[in-house]
């Protein structure tokens, strides 16, 4: 089955080699379409207004929710919150939950391969409450080292990724679980590279936040979701203020909604969520199975192809075990965004740099690296080229 | 594949500035996170003017080529007209199109340069917003 003719990009630039999933993926044509009947057809706003038309709109806007809710599996459709992105969905943990219930001396404990959106809000927090950070090492292939003593009856959070947007790793989350309901700990689990390539399921996995972007999932940007148990949003005071989350404002106070309204400040993202529950749709109609076996396939050609090159080092685990289609490196001698200039010289889109992912970076004590990404719509033959690229790029640095 | 200009390619691979031992009045380092590029400069004064220009660093070629073009555009140079060079005039320098992804690598040099000699000057730093990328 050829799922490239579902990305209409492909259509106007037949010519793209587009490499870079893991930045944000492509859209299919019934994302946009569904999308566009909106606008066209349903448009007005949600939860308030007293005619057929924002019923519809807003019946739209919470059966997107449904399809979130069954997706990750959830208990209860309003254990999904609406937001723009994973890291504003970080960001609201870090904020409601931690201001409330984290104070000086409490222990946050993340891992050293998160990206910056998994860290900034908890060095914020730092800030604000003087909480302590520890950080679960890395191997020097990649995989990230669960050493159970950095989890003390002082830690309040774990917050872990469950696949590294650098490394392509997807750490063993159970026993880093296990161990922190042992100290009471609440887990944030980071699917945002995750989620479109494996099944979520927050109950199997017993997450009490998963967080994810819209985005990397084929639906549009600006639309991103945070999952929490119902019994913790509720004890969670509001993140934002405003129209929507209340139930109650007077003069000098206010009664928030309940749940979600009560996270959902302002006019939300409505045509983002149709466009996210669409794309949910086309992944479910695909199927992860179908999906894996496309993509795994893919990422076990691109490693054994940059293994013929001598000069390649790989930055991350260089089998196929417990790892996505993302695959990162760099070559001695020839800084990243050379390579990725190299690259865009052939139409291909590779991303280059330090992938929000600095601490990482300083660990591997490299600049930066070269990260090509893989996702449903790619082929063997777009990795043909970017080999062959690949080799023009080290040749014109090395005569 | 025909990359960058020969030039930029030259002074890349075998540049005349970067890592010159001099006795450096003026030193500053900045970086490029996103991209991972980093740079110190090294500056020896005399007489008001810029006597020796050194840099070490790692980054792309861009980057690299033009810090070490720019040891020969500020020799001679004094602190004022150091501060009065703009993004076109490092264009000018390297001769080349330099598109917009590409133009904090091309004024890494630069901004570290200005920086070095503003902070001496107990003056605001400049940021990328005063160069109109």
């Amino acid at each position: 089955m050829d799922y490239r003719q579902d990305f209409p990009i492909f259509k106007s630039r037949p010519d793209l080699i587009y490499l870079d999933s893991a930045a944000t993926s492509q859209k299919p044509q019934v994302v946009l379409d569904l999308m566009d009947e909106f606008y066209k057809k349903r448009n007005s706003n949600v939860h308030r207004g007293t005619y057929p038309l924002s019923e519809e709109a807003t019946e739209a806007y919470e059966n997107a929710r449904k399809t979130v809710s069954s997706f990750i599996n959830a208990k209860h459709s309003h254990e999904v919150i609406f937001t723009r992105n994973a890291t504003e969905s970080v960001n609201l943990v870090a904020r409601a939950y931690g201001d409330a219930f984290l104070n000086k001396g409490d222990e946050v404990l993340l891992t050293k391969m998160e990206h910056h959106s998994n860290i900034v809000p908890w060095l914020q927090l730092k800030d604000r409450k003087g909480i302590v950070l520890k950080y679960l090492d890395v191997s020097k292939d990649g995989r990230l080292i669960f050493d159970s003593k950095l989890i003390t009856a002082k830690t309040k959070i774990v917050s872990v990724t469950a696949m590294s947007n650098v490394l392509g790793t997807i750490p063993d989350l159970k026993p880093i679980i296990a161990a922190a309901r042992a100290v009471g700990a609440k887990v944030l689990v980071d699917a945002c590279q995750s989620v479109v390539h494996m099944k979520t399921d927050v109950q199997e996995l017993d997450a009490d936040f998963l967080v994810f972007s819209g985005h990397k999932l084929y639906a549009p940007t600006g639309i991103g979701v945070l999952y929490a148990k119902a019994d913790i949003l509720n004890q969670m005071p509001p993140f934002l203020g405003g129209g929507d989350m209340i139930h109650e404002v007077f003069l000098d106070h206010f009664i928030a909604d309940e749940l979600p309204a009560k996270f959902e400040a302002g006019t939300p993202h409505i045509a983002g969520a149709i466009g996210l529950k669409a794309a949910i749709d086309y992944v479910n109609k695909i199927g992860f199975p179908t999906i894996q076996k496309i993509e795994n396939e893919l990422t076990e050609y691109t490693l054994s192809q940059l293994k013929t090159l001598p000069y390649v080092q790989i930055v991350g685990p260089k089998d196929m075990v417990a790892r996505g289609s993302v695959v990162s490196f760099v070559i001695n001698g020839i800084h990243p965004h050379d390579i990725a200039e190299g690259f865009a010289t052939k139409n291909i889109c590779i991303r280059a740099g330090q992938h929000c992912a600095q601490p990482l970076m300083d660990y591997f004590e490299i600049p930066a690296t070269a990260r090509i990404s893989l996702a449903i719509y790619n082929t063997k033959e777009e990795i043909d080229t970017a080999v062959t690229t690949l080799k023009e790029v080290y040749k014109y640095f090395n005569p | 594949m025909d990359l960058y200009a020969q030039n930029i390619l030259d002074r890349y691979k075998t540049p005349f500035f970067k890592d010159k031992k001099i006795k450096a009045d003026l030193k500053r380092h900045e970086a490029n996170h996103s991209c991972g590029d980093a740079i110190d400069i090294s500056l020896v004064t005399s007489g008001g003017k810029v006597a020796d220009y050194s840099f070490t660093g790692a980054g792309c070629a861009i980057s690299m080529a033009a810090a070490d073009m720019m040891g020969d555009l500020v020799k001679g140079m004094t602190e004022d007209e150091i501060l009065k060079l703009t993004k076109d005039d490092i264009y000018k320098m390297l001769g080349i199109e330099i598109s917009m992804r590409r133009s904090k690598c091309a004024l890494l040099g630069l901004i570290t340069l200005q920086n070095a000699i503003l902070a001496e000057q107990k003056k605001p730093l400049r940021t990328w917003g005063d160069y109109d990328l």
